[in-house]
Order: C-alpha cells, then sequence, then structure tokens
C-alpha cells in the first residue's frame, strides 16, 4: 500500500494538472483591533477577557457603539469574524442595566437557534449575572414555554415560529411586546425571495404588535456579503439602516482553484460532466484523511455524488464516514451528522447550500465547489467553510459546461472582481401581503386609513370582508372567522402544502423519509420516478395527490429520471413597456398567467447520460398568476432569418438568459422560468419571457426588466465568446439548425448592440 | 400598479386561498350594505327587546344582558337546584381534601360558567361572545347572560360581566381549564386598560371529573351525552354548540335576534347542567349516591392519585367482596396499598390471589409478588417461579419492542441475583 499524500502533495498535483485552468492564493489577513468600549460592563470584560479576548474588532466595536446609540444597524460578516459579539455585547449590555428589557433573536433555521442559545449559555455563565435566554420553537417542552413567555429575557427563534406561535399569541407575550428593546436578524440575505417576502409582512405583524404594546424595538441585522445590504434590510424592516461592513477580523491564507473538466466530445465541445471530476478530486482528499466539504446544486446531485463517493470506501463503517446532508432529512438525522464533523468521525459531507449558513460543524480543510453555486455571495460563503481557523484553506471550484461557468472558467479575472448580486424581495406580492394582513387582522383589528408597510390596506379589508373573514364596525375590522390564518401559510415553500414521502418497501414497516413541495412532488414524485434519497434509490409507487403522500419502494436500478414541463402563457396586464433598437426590439413587464404540465419523464443511464428510455406523467396542471418580464422582436427577423432557424435563436437565447438572469438579481436558477414563444399571445412577436416562479412575482422579473439591454449584452458576450460553432451547453444549447440558428442569434443580438 | 388593480387581477386566485382559511364551509350571506353604525344601534336595542335583555352601556359601547330568578325547587335532571345546599354541607362534613371538594366555601360562591366563542382556536383573535353563569342565593338560583353585540363592544361586555361576579370566588366550569377561562383572559388583555382586573378564582372542571369516571363508558366526554346518558336529560331542538360561530357571524351582518336565540338557549341549558353535574359528581364522591363498581373504582384511584389512602382502601376494600369486572384490579390495588403500610402478608396473600385469578397480564403483579418474597419472606424458591412466569407473560406482550428488551433484561438480573442467594441459602 502507498503511503498517505499530505494536502502539499495533492496540491503539488493539481498545479500541473492542465484543467486547473486558474490558481488564485489570496492572502490571508491580520486583525484590526479597538480595545473595549469603555461604557462596557465589568462583568462582561472580565468574560471576555477569561475567553482569552483582550480586546474588539474594529467592526465588533463599531456595532456595539452604533447599538448603543440606538441606531437600526445591518452588519455584513463573512463567516468566522465573530458576528454573534457584535449582537450579544449591546444586548447583554442593556440586559444588566436595564433587567426588564427584552430581546428577540430569530434565526432562518431551528439549528442555528440552538447553536446561538449555546454560545449566548456559555457567555452568560461566564459573565456570571443571571440572564435568561432560552430558544423557543416546536422542541420546545410544553412545561418551560409558559416561563419563557413570562421571563425569557432573550428568546430566540425563527420566522416561522413567530408568524404562527407566537404573534397570533400575543396576548400571552405581553412583557416581551411591551419591553422588547432588541429584535436581531441573523442571516438576513437568507430572506430573499418567496420566504423574504413572507418575512418582511411578519415583520411588519411584530412591529404592529409591538405599537400596540407600546414598545419600539432596536433592530440588527447581520448578512453575508451581498450587493445591496442596506436596501434589503430596509425593504426588510421598513427601517433607515447603518451599514458596518469594514470586517476587521483576521482570515488564512486561501488557494481558490478553479478546475475546468476536460473536454471529452471536441465538436460538440461537451466537458466531462463535473461531478465525474468532483468525485476524482474529493476522492484524492478523502482518501488521505483530509476532511472535505463538497457543495452541490441540487438535492439530486449532492445524493449522485454521495453514492459515488462512498464507493471508495467499501466497509461500511467506512461508507458512513461519507455522508449527504440537505434539506428533506429530518431533524436527528442532520444533527448527527453536525455533530459527526465536529467531532472529526465524518471525513466529508456532501451538501446543498444547507450548510452554506452558520450551522457549527467546525473546520474543514477543503471545500469543492460542484459548478459555480449561482451568486457570488454563495461562492464565498460555501469557500468560508475551509480553514475557518488555522492552516492554509483549499477551496476547488470545479465548472460545469453550462454557460455562465464556462464563462468564469474563462474569465477569472472577472470572476474574482466581480461583485455580488443583489437580493430583492417583494413584500406587496398581493398573494403574499392578503395573507399576513388575514394573520395581522386576527392578531389586532385593522383601524381605518391603517397602513401596513408602506401602504394603506382599507380597499383589501374590504375585500377580506366580502369574503367573511373580517367584520367592519364603527371604524376597524375585526377577524371573524373560525379558521386560524396563520395556519394556511407556510413561509418557505412556494406551494403552501408539501408531501410526505413514504418508504413501503417493507410494507408492514413504512416509514416517512422526507418530504418535498407540491411542485417539486410534481417534478421528482410522479409516478415510475426514481427518487433518490441518502444515496438510495426509490421507485415511485404511487403519488396520492389528495393525501399529499408519496408511495416509494427501494430499487437498484443504472438509471434515474428527469421531467419536461410544458407551458402555456398570457399576459394578462401590462405594467411596464419601452421600445429600443429602432423598435425592432420591445420589452415590457407584467401579470402572466403560467400554465405548467408535466408531461413525460426520460430515463438516463447513469455513466453515459444516454436516454434509455420515456413515460408519461399523468398529473393535472398546475396554474399560477405571477409577475414576467419579457423581449419581444419585430417579425420582420422571422423572414430574415427563416422560421426555422429564428425559432433556434430564440431557444438559444432563452438557454443564454437563463443562466445569464442570476448574475443580475440573488436568485436560483429554479425561482426563475425562461420560455420562449415564437408568437406571443399578447402581441403575436416572436418574443421571450422570463417570469417569477411563484404566484404574484417576488420582484425578480422587474429588476431584470431595468436590467433588460445588460442582460442582453451579457447574452451576446457569451455566445460570442464560446468556440463551438453550432451550440453546445455552454452557450445556446442543443437547438434545432444549431449552427444557423447560433449565428443568427450571434448577428441580432451584435445589431441591436451597434445600434443603440 | 396598485394594490386595487393587483386586487382586481388576482381576485379568483386569492378566493381559492382564502378558501383554505374558513372551517366552516357553509353558504354564507353578504353583509347588508345599508348597515351603518347608527342602523346597527337601532339593531342592537331591538335585538335587547327580543331576547329579553337589558342594555347596559359603557362609554359608546353596548352588552346585552340576560336575567333570570331561578327557584330552589326547579328541577334539572335528577335533582332540584336547592338540593346545592345540601352538596356543599356535605363536603364541609368530608374529612379530607379532594380537587372538587367545597370545604371552606358557601353555596353562594360558586360561579357556574360557560362561553359561546367564535371559534375553537386558542388564538388572540378569537372572540367570546355569550357568557353564561348562575349562582345560588338563598331564595333563588341567580342565571346571567352576557351577549356581546359586535366586536366593538368588548369593553362593555367584560366590564360588565366582571362588575357582576366579583363577590365570587370559585368557577365551576366543562372544560373551563383549557378553554373558557383562558379564552377571558386572552380578550381581557385587549381592554384590561378599561375594565376591572380579572379575580383570582378557584376552579371545579367538571370535565376533568367526568373523564374519570365516564372515559369508558361514554363515546366522547362532552355535556351534551353525559346529560342524556347518565343523568336523564333530553334537550328539545338544541342547537349544537359547534354551529355558534356560523350563527354569530349571520348576526353581525344581519342583527336578527332570532338568529342567535338557539345559541343563548344552549348556554343557559350548559349553565343549569353544570350545577346538576356538580350534585351528581359530588354525592358519587362523596358516597351519597348509589356508584357502580367502575364508578366506585375510578373514584378510587382518584383517592389514591392526591394521596388519601385512607377513603381509596376503603373503596378497594369495598370492591374486593364483590364479584364485577372491578375485583381483581381492586385486589392488586389494596396489595400494593398494603404493601406500603407493611401489611406484608396481606399484600402478597392478595398478589397471588390475583395471579391465580388470571389478573396479571403485564407480568407486574408477578414481580411484585417475587420482589415481597425475595426481600420480606426470603422465599427464593417462589421468588424464582414468579419471576419466571412474569417472564412468560411479558413475553406476550411484545408490540414495544424497547420497553419489551428492557422489562426482559429487568427480569434477568432478578432472577440471576435470586438464583445465587437460592444457591447460597443451601450452602
Amino acid at each position: 500500500m502507498i503511503g498517505k499524500q499530505t494536502i502539499e502533495d495533492l496540491l503539488h498535483r493539481l498545479k500541473n494538472d492542465q484543467n486547473t485552468v486558474h490558481w488564485q492564493t489570496i492572502p490571508g489577513r491580520e486583525a484590526h483591533t479597538a480595545p473595549f468600549p469603555d461604557d462596557l460592563d465589568e462583568h462582561l470584560k472580565d468574560a471576555l477577557r477569561r475567553r482569552g479576548i483582550h480586546s474588539l474588532y474594529t467592526h465588533q466595536a463599531e456595532a456595539y457603539n452604533s447599538a448603543m446609540m440606538g441606531a437600526d444597524l445591518v452588519l455584513v460578516t463573512p463567516t468566522a469574524s465573530g458576528k454573534t459579539l457584535c449582537y450579544n455585547l449591546p444586548v447583554l449590555q442593556t440586559m444588566i442595566e436595564q433587567p426588564e428589557s427584552r430581546a428577540l433573536y430569530f434565526f432562518p433555521t431551528k439549528a442555528l437557534a440552538q447553536d446561538q442559545k449555546n454560545e449566548m449559555a456559555d457567555l452568560i455563565d461566564a459573565v456570571g449575572l443571571p440572564i435568561k435566554s432560552h430558544t423557543y420553537d416546536g422542541d420546545t417542552a410544553g412545561s418551560i414555554r409558559q416561563k419563557i413567555r413570562q421571563a425569557g429575557q432573550i428568546v430566540m427563534t425563527n420566522p416561522d415560529m413567530l408568524h404562527a406561535s407566537i404573534l397570533p399569541h400575543h396576548t400571552k407575550w405581553v412583557s416581551l411586546f411591551e419591553n422588547l428593546r432588541f429584535v436581531v436578524i441573523d442571516e438576513l440575505h437568507t430572506y430573499r425571495g418567496v420566504f423574504g417576502s413572507h418575512v418582511a409582512n411578519v415583520i411588519r405583524r411584530l412591529k404592529r404588535i409591538c405599537h400596540y404594546y407600546g414598545s419600539n424595538p432596536q433592530f440588527i441585522c447581520t448578512s453575508a456579503t451581498i450587493a445591496n445590504p442596506r436596501a434589503h434590510a430596509e425593504a426588510l424592516t421598513g427601517r433607515k439602516m447603518l451599514l458596518i461592513d469594514r470586517n476587521g477580523a483576521p482570515s488564512v491564507k486561501k488557494h481558490f482553484l478553479i478546475y475546468n473538466p476536460p473536454v471529452t466530445n471536441k465538436q460538440l465541445n461537451v466537458r466531462e460532466d463535473e461531478t465525474h471530476s468532483v468525485v476524482r478530486l474529493a476522492g484524492e482528499f478523502l482518501k488521505n484523511k483530509i476532511q472535505t466539504i463538497v457543495f452541490a446544486k441540487s438535492r439530486l446531485k449532492v445524493e449522485l455524488l454521495v453514492s459515488h463517493l462512498q464507493k471508495i470506501n467499501r466497509g461500511r463503517q467506512d461508507r458512513a464516514t461519507i455522508r449527504a446532508y440537505r434539506g428533506g432529512y429530518l431533524p436527528l438525522e442532520r444533527r448527527g451528522i453536525e455533530k459527526g464533523l465536529r467531532q472529526g468521525e465524518i471525513m466529508g459531507v456532501v451538501t446543498t447550500n444547507a450548510l452554506e449558513l452558520g450551522v457549527d460543524i467546525g473546520q474543514l480543510q477543503v471545500c469543492i465547489l460542484t459548478g459555480y453555486p449561482g451568486n457570488m455571495a454563495s461562492v464565498w460563503q460555501q469557500a468560508g467553510r475551509a480553514g475557518r481557523r488555522a492552516e492554509d484553506a483549499v477551496i476547488i471550484m470545479v465548472t460545469s459546461s453550462n454557460p455562465l461557468d464556462q464563462y468564469m472558467a474563462n474569465h477569472a479575472d472577472y470572476f474574482f472582481a466581480r461583485k455580488p448580486e443583489s437580493v430583492r424581495i417583494n413584500p406587496d406580492n398581493i398573494m403574499i401581503l392578503m395573507e399576513h394582513i388575514k394573520c395581522a387582522a386576527y392578531e389586532l383589528p385593522f383601524k381605518k386609513g391603517e397602513q401596513f408597510g408602506s401602504e394603506q390596506v382599507d380597499e383589501l379589508c374590504d375585500y377580506l370582508t366580502d369574503e367573511d373573514l373580517l367584520h367592519y364596525q364603527r371604524g376597524k375590522w375585526y377577524w371573524m372567522s373560525d379558521g386560524f390564518p396563520a395556519n394556511n401559510v407556510n413561509l418557505r415553500s412556494a406551494a403552501q402544502d408539501s408531501f410526505a414521502i413514504i418508504d413501503v418497501t417493507d410494507r408492514g414497516h413504512a416509514k416517512v423519509i422526507g418530504e418535498e413541495d407540491r411542485f417539486g412532488a410534481m417534478t421528482m414524485l410522479y409516478e415510475d420516478a426514481i427518487y433518490i434519497h441518502q444515496g438510495t434509490q426509490y421507485h415511485v409507487d404511487e403519488l396520492d395527490l389528495n393525501e399529499r403522500k408519496a408511495y416509494v419502494r427501494k430499487v437498484n436500478v443504472n438509471y434515474y429520471t428527469d421531467s419536461d414541463l410544458a407551458v402555456q402563457l398570457d399576459v394578462l396586464a401590462m405594467d411596464k413597456h419601452a421600445a429600443f433598437d429602432n423598435a425592432h426590439i420591445e420589452k415590457g413587464y407584467g401579470d402572466v398567467s403560467v400554465r405548467a404540465l408535466p408531461t413525460v419523464f426520460k430515463k438516463i443511464r447513469f455513466e453515459t447520460y444516454e436516454n434509455i428510455g420515456w413515460g408519461k406523467i399523468h398529473l393535472p396542471e398546475l396554474e399560477m398568476h405571477t409577475n414576467a418580464a419579457w423581449i419581444s422582436f419585430d417579425s420582420i427577423y422571422l423572414d430574415q432569418f427563416g422560421k426555422d432557424v429564428f425559432q433556434g435563436a430564440l431557444v438559444g437565447l432563452s438557454h443564454l438568459l437563463r443562466h445569464v438572469a442570476p448574475l443580475f438579481v440573488l436568485c436560483d436558477q429554479n425561482d426563475l422560468s425562461v420560455v420562449p414563444k415564437i408568437k406571443a399571445p399578447h402581441n403575436e412577436k416572436p418574443s421571450v419571457f422570463i417570469y417569477d416562479k411563484y404566484p404574484g412575482g417576488v420582484g425578480l422579473s422587474e429588476n431584470l426588466y431595468q436590467l433588460m439591454p445588460r442582460l442582453l449584452e451579457k447574452a451576446s458576450d457569451m455566445a460570442q465568446t464560446c468556440p463551438c460553432e453550432s451550440g453546445c451547453p455552454s452557450c445556446i444549447g442543443f437547438v434545432n439548425e444549431g449552427r444557423a440558428a447560433k449565428q443568427a442569434l450571434i448577428r441580432l443580438l451584435k445589431e441591436r448592440s451597434t445600434c443603440h | 400598479m396598485s394594490l386595487a388593480q393587483k386586487l382586481k387581477l388576482y381576485r379568483k386566485q386569492l378566493h381559492e386561498q382564502n378558501r383554505a382559511a374558513q372551517e366552516s364551509s357553509l353558504n354564507r350571506q353578504q353583509q347588508d350594505p345599508t348597515l351603518n353604525d347608527e342602523r346597527q344601534n337601532q339593531a342592537i336595542r331591538r335585538a335587547a327587546t327580543a331576547l329579553a335583555a337589558d342594555l347596559r352601556t359603557f362609554e359608546d359601547q353596548y352588552v346585552l344582558v340576560h336575567s333570570e330568578r331561578l327557584p330552589l325547587a326547579t328541577r334539572i335532571g335528577p335533582y332540584a337546584l336547592g338540593d346545592l345546599w345540601q352538596t356543599v354541607a356535605s363536603w364541609q362534613a368530608f374529612g379530607a381534601a379532594h380537587p372538587l371538594s367545597a370545604k371552606g366555601l358557601h353555596a353562594g360562591d360558586l360561579l357556574f360558567f360557560d362561553t359561546e366563542t367564535t371559534g375553537l382556536g386558542s388564538g388572540s383573535g378569537q372572540m367570546i361572545f355569550l357568557i353564561g353563569l348562575a349562582r345560588m342565593t338563598d331564595h333563588f338560583l341567580e342565571l346571567k347572560q352576557y351577549f356581546l353585540p359586535g366586536p366593538g363592544h368588548e369593553a362593555a361586555f367584560y366590564d360588565s360581566f366582571l362588575r357582576d361576579c366579583t363577590s365570587l370566588k370559585h368557577l365551576v366550569t366543562f372544560n373551563g381549564k383549557a378553554f373558557d377561562w383562558p379564552r377571558v383572559k386572552t380578550r381581557h388583555q385587549f381592554v384590561r386598560d378599561q375594565v376591572p382586573k380579572l379575580p383570582a378564582f378557584g376552579h371545579f372542571d367538571l370535565l376533568h371529573a367526568s373523564r374519570r369516571l365516564w372515559k369508558n363508558r361514554l363515546e366522547s366526554v362532552r355535556l351534551q351525552s353525559i346529560e342524556s346518558k347518565l343523568l336523564s336529560m333530553n334537550r328539545e331542538n338544541d342547537v349544537p354548540g359547534k354551529l355558534a360561530p356560523f350563527l354569530y357571524f349571520q348576526f353581525l351582518k344581519h342583527p336578527e335576534p332570532g338568529l342567535v336565540k338557539g345559541i343563548i338557549e344552549h348556554n343557559r341549558e350548559d349553565v343549569l347542567t353544570l350545577v346538576s353535574l356538580y350534585i351528581h359528581l359530588s354525592n358519587k364522591i362523596l358516597g351519597k349516591a348509589a356508584v357502580d363498581p367502575e364508578e366506585n373504582y375510578e373514584i378510587a384511584r382518584w383517592f389514591e392519585q392526591i394521596g388519601d389512602h385512607v377513603h381509596a382502601q376503603t373503596i378497594w376494600k369495598t370492591l374486593i367482596q364483590k364479584d364485577s369486572a372491578f375485583q381483581i384490579p381492586a385486589k392488586a390495588r389494596l396489595a400494593a396499598c398494603l404493601k406500603r403500610k407493611g401489611d406484608y402478608r396481606q399484600s402478597l396473600m392478595l398478589f397471588e390471589s390475583v395471579i391465580a385469578a388470571g389478573g396479571d397480564e403485564g407480568g407486574l403483579i408477578s414481580i411484585e409478588a417475587a420482589k415481597l418474597l425475595e426481600h420480606r419472606f426470603h422465599d427464593y424458591s417462589r421468588a424464582i417461579q414468579y419471576t419466571k412466569s412474569a417472564m412468560i407473560q411479558i413475553g406476550h406482550q411484545q408490540n414495544d419492542e424497547k420497553m419489551y428488551q428492557y422489562k426482559k433484561a429487568a427480569c434477568l438480573k432478578r432472577l440471576n441475583r435470586l438464583n445465587r442467594k437460592h444457591a447460597k441459602k443451601f450452602s
């Protein structure tokens, strides 16, 4: 047996690997510190000193001073920069000065709240004063809930709990709401899109209740690096924010490599699938017992990677040292993995962005990104998982053949100079807003003329009165229904209902192995699909839409399944509209109706990715109203290029836009859909629609409408710089009339850029 | 686009979303559009007359208060209202503490209390629109019902109710600990600056007592099933309580007194039944009324749980005399009782008689017998026998895998120890 290789050996080999297309060394950084603030209580100073802290990082000191002066603030902090002290110090200081005051912390997940509770408990212990800090979530024992409601000084929870439990029962929390001084919102950047739009409304409700009880809490938010932290914090909280973004924490030296897998088919410009390269690279580190974290974009990819990586270890015990971690797993399973990572029993973990957040998994040495994660905030959050404390860190981004990845691989300078994307929410999405108006009315009656967020909501209350949910009397709208409105709102899931996945392999012992939302169920759990969970393949025997259950059975086959959607699109109302390029191109924005129908699925062989069969999907249509941005081309182009070629160009442009859009707004590719229509129903012109994949829209397409010329420029740039001749996955994809379509598209986009 | 325009565009989607929020799917009427504040006030006055209620005002708010005086001879099921005096007197004479004991209380201290609400949820958005209460006086039972004529009148509602009952000490409810009283607390929060404080009442919750005695014979322990099955009472034309929210919402939109008349009557009967039920339960516990073996067994268990072994033991002793389904369980209970008191011989005899009668399904009684034989009588060979038979019994009940393994391990440990002791004794 060959001896173990060190990380230096492996790095040396990578240096000589021709697929390593870029090597960036990011130097370490010295700490910038400031002395303890004078007014900081001696107990706190002592407690810090006893933990070996003798000064603060500059951003911590700045946060403390601003918070103590009463500012609402947002901190932008990378992983492991001591952000918790930024809010814990002013909160504890205030508690020491005024023990009756209260603070409410909320975290995007229960796990994070749990982590923070432990950290806070240690600090309070060290301070030696009786400050009561607790988590309040679904796991909190019934016996201590009442005590927390009445006497908890620092309550740590999550937005879901705030929404469905704390706010609707505010009369049980009088001492909290009367004395609330601080609201701490951690991981602010996670509150985006649908979730963020909901949370912004939950915060409106929170503020409304505080106002009723006479308190006016200060907001302290923290966020990963995004383009618009202040604007986002302001949109979410409705407050003017002070931004603190000068980080004083030190960091280790980092090697950031871009690895572009080899081309396997020159003609088609097809590269080796990035998962193969990741398996190879991660395998090398894992074999040499170097703790490694692998990020992948989809749950499916996570499962594929784990099943491949587990093969490098033969024994059952060894297999268990490489684990998958993603949403859809049960909490206990996840807690076990987190602990295993901290204690070093688990060598490798493959995860979705679920481990991007501050879940404490200790330090890992190597971080591998399977493809460009889709946004720069994620790149740096994920990279931050490597080398949190002492040694040099290694980060490898393995690019896929999708256009954005290839663009990044070929423009590394652009990649490293890139600014993070902006985060968007749309709290006034009518579908979301209306749900929260109901919840708010349940909590406290609405007064005539009362504002919720930035708008007066009398008309919405009138509507809800017509719907028999509110009753108007003497200038106020009262909740008048036997329902509990918060129960019908799930803050996180696009579709409001989730499906249970039930393993019936052993008929006598059926068990729930996970859950999916309705959209996920319709696209991953249709009958005869192969569903992969923790590396195990399951065949879907039945999808029960009424009971919201999918019955699955363990199988072992050499293929996976992928579904196709047929999409109908109608413009309901056009809000904004502009023409450019001598009126040859127009852009629009407005409300659309989208009807999507899963039609067929393909069976795809694992190793070769060839299509080895297909089947029909029998499911009802999903219908929604949402916001869309679109571009339409003059019909003369149709004649100019020929219908087939132009259609190919349009499909190609859709392919490009789908990948370009996330360069401008922070979202998953899954948050948006792009649909080409050779004849759009509203103007009969060839068009490409980009729509928010959530009823009512979450602000993404509105933003893209404004940026449309820049979007087209980027698309043009990508099509032109791609070396392929007739389209490849890295530019326009595989379309009919590929060569001509690509040329047509380049001309089309070039023409517009010269004449504008 | 303005919110109003959005509203128009998304009406259909919103409507579908709203359907999910309503639990009752009954057809509803639209609100009378001409119902302004002035007309509403007129309607409230008319309703007061129709419901034979006084109209009380508080600032600009109203509450309807219906009062009645019922003669003490009025019969509610098997009892006359005046029987409450005797019951309260019997509690004074009863030697021990009990959760339903009125010792130290006067019949006039009791506040029989029931509410109707706009929904069963526990959140802050559900209101109480009707409070019914009854109290005993020397010459009659006084019954009052407070009706909330609309959501904007809660200060008047709570002010009126609280001023009327400040002198009372003890609530008597059916599920009031978990339901009615927390609801009162929640809604009181909204008007707490305008109305008197909530008094700190004692509380007899008759649901708990009823569950103890009758959970096996009643499909669901509800007031109506207790009335019909146990108190031989029969309501005519009763409006089911679950319709209350719906009828009240209708009333708010069209203030026709007829809509809520049935609910008010329903509440009135509920309150009166509480008087009868309290007498009934008390008499059973005090031994002043006939009890069947099951009731008696449950009453004794209750005594045991509150630490009153004297009363419990008396009942066990009665129960083991007569043949019934509770004879053997009562023996097991009594045996445990005697063991605690140190009467090991009697205790062992009873345990053995339970085992002999086949009353040891879980193996626990055999273990008890084995413990006594081992530690008190040092009769290891019989202790071994009982431990072995306990293991057989445990083996029959493998449905809870974890518990089974745990029990089996405990038995094996006992067996090993007994074998050692047994061997030592004869070495």
